[in-house]
């Protein structure tokens, strides 16, 4: 195998390690529609560090295993196939209400200094300038869920703003990834934790649309060989890609 | 034997300005032959109510028969990006977007389900989702005193599902994930199927633990072979990449007829020319 140079690694291939990475053993792991990157972390995640984690999603397949991953679609039949249970969307919101779901991954697309998230609007939520997809489950579940994981594969001043247009949720976000950077959310603010190795400081400053402490931000690692060649197994066609 | 009958006849049972909810979840096991008639009779003022929508609901609104659309989700995953008809008349203000999260419509659909006017939602307590829509309130617990946010209980008057099997009294089987249909098919008035196939009821009596909503519950039948395309039929079908991105780039009106005639015959000819 050809050793990858740090020139030819996709910022989602750093998203989709750094994710895994947060992902501990054990936990019940949850992810909806639209959500290729984080299906990808959950897989290589369990095929690492991670074996016993339960992986849940929309059509109810737990621990499905199926031999490939759709193209267009995170909540089709490859999320029930060859699976160990069957427990669905219904039921998973019900674990996360009773306080047993460990972590669920939601985005949005504003993000503000407060741990506010908007998946809603673009203006008034009456007369939208733009009319979102919707928080999908993120108002209830980023406030239940032990840990709630928010991933984006934008980053720019328009995504991380000064004030959100509309409060679908707010606050208990454990972490934000996004393709320059991860912010971590403490004592009621967005602190920005570590940056890629692909970008630099002051690109992250740049493309943040509100004032980040520089200090103590660590930079996370390139992709070991090992962790590249996993992601290529699990997701041969690239839908990791999707959202970029 | 009765219950089924054509598509046509199916559709033109539903009233215009009725809530309907639609089975299946995003591009999958949608009941697009049912959806597509809806638009054919032009239906007006639908009130349509999903988790997750994608075609289905981009499909009504392009045929103008939309009034609302309670959801907590309407959009095609990443790959085909955002629901473009609906986004749009909702931005002109011509479709009206009640947002949810999707536990709240199945929050709303279980206490339709089980009788009760409301229901309590955990989570739900900081969102400007709460002030800006009027199914949602916060009331005091009267055990505890805290306060909880309620949601409106929402019951659809018809609901229209797709599903792999059922026989001539509407037992049906579902392969593969059920997504909401279940509780739909209890919260709503009526339940309207189309199915891939019709199988006998000594099949069903061999098969019943995999029958998920009882023929009692169900109202009409359309036999309707490939009826969630151009969506998946989760094991069985996938989805018509083509067809969809015509959809979602040609805006003009004679497209749009284009992709209703492309499907009249399959949506009409089993159930219609259907003899027993």
């Amino acid at each position: 195998m050809v050793v990858k140079t740090q020139q030819s690694i996709h910022p989602a291939d750093i998203m989709v390690v750094t994710i895994a990475h947060l992902l501990r053993d054990k936990e019940r792991v949850f992810h909806g529609v639209s959500s290729q990157l984080p299906m990808v972390a959950i897989l290589l995640a369990k095929a690492m560090h991670a074996k016993d984690l339960t992986y849940l999603n929309i059509p109810g397949g737990v621990n499905p295993q199926s031999q490939h991953l759709s193209p267009y679609s995170s909540a089709g039949y490859e999320q029930y196939t060859r699976s160990e249970a069957v427990f669905p969307l219904e039921e998973i919101f019900d674990l996360s209400m009773r306080g047993q779901l460990d972590v669920a991954f939601l985005s949005g697309v504003q993000f503000d200094m407060h741990g506010n998230v908007n998946a809603s609007v673009i203006g008034d939520y009456h007369k939208p300038k733009v009319r979102l997809p919707g928080g999908a489950g993120s108002a209830v579940l980023i406030p239940t869920v032990k840990r709630a994981l928010i991933w984006r594969s934008k980053h720019d001043p328009r995504t991380f703003v000064e004030q959100v247009d509309f409060v679908t949720t707010k606050g208990n976000i454990d972490r934000i990834i996004t393709p320059l950077a991860v912010f971590k959310y403490q004592d009621g603010r967005l602190h920005l934790d570590a940056i890629s190795p692909l970008t630099t400081m002051e690109e992250v400053v740049k493309q943040t649309g509100f004032r980040v402490n520089t200090a103590n931000v660590s930079i996370l690692p390139l992709p070991t060989a090992e962790e590249l060649r996993i992601i290529q197994k699990i997701d041969k066609h690239g839908v990791r890609y999707k959202e970029f | 034997m009765k219950k089924i009958i054509s598509c046509s006849k199916a559709i033109e049972t539903i009233k215009d300005g009725s809530w309907i909810a639609i089975g299946g979840n995003v591009l999958h096991r949608s009941p697009m032959g049912l959806v597509r008639e809806l638009v054919r009779q032009q239906k007006t003022s639908l009130k349509v109510v999903k988790t997750a929508g994608a075609h289905d609901v981009d499909v009504l609104v392009r045929g103008g028969c939309v009034e609302s659309v309670d959801a907590g989700f309407i959009s095609y995953e990443t790959e085909y990006g955002l629901a473009t008809y609906y986004r749009k008349a909702v931005e002109n203000g011509s479709v009206q977007a009640n947002e949810h999260a999707c536990y709240t419509v199945i929050s709303a659909l279980n206490a339709a389900k089980i009788g009760v006017p409301f229901m309590p939602v955990r989570g739900l307590q900081i969102s400007d989702l709460i002030e800006a829509n009027p199914y949602f309130d916060k009331v005091i617990d009267p055990f505890c005193g805290e306060e909880i946010t309620v949601v409106k209980a929402i019951r659809p008057d018809v609901a229209i599902i797709h599903v792999n099997a059922c026989d001539e009294e509407g037992n049906a089987i579902i392969d593969g994930p059920k997504f909401d249909d279940l509780l739909m098919s209890r919260a709503a008035k009526r339940v309207i199927l189309s199915t891939e196939k019709i199988i006998s009821n000594a099949q069903v009596r061999l098969n019943q633990d995999k029958v998920v909503i009882p023929g009692f519950l169900v109202e009409a039948i359309v036999l309707m072979p490939r009826g969630s395309a151009p969506g998946s039929l989760p094991g069985h079908y996938d989805v018509q990449d083509k067809v969809l991105r015509e959809f979602l780039e040609r805006k003009d009106e004679d497209s749009f007829g284009g992709y209703l005639d492309m499907y009249s015959v399959q949506d009409q000819e089993k159930g219609g020319g259907f003899s027993w």
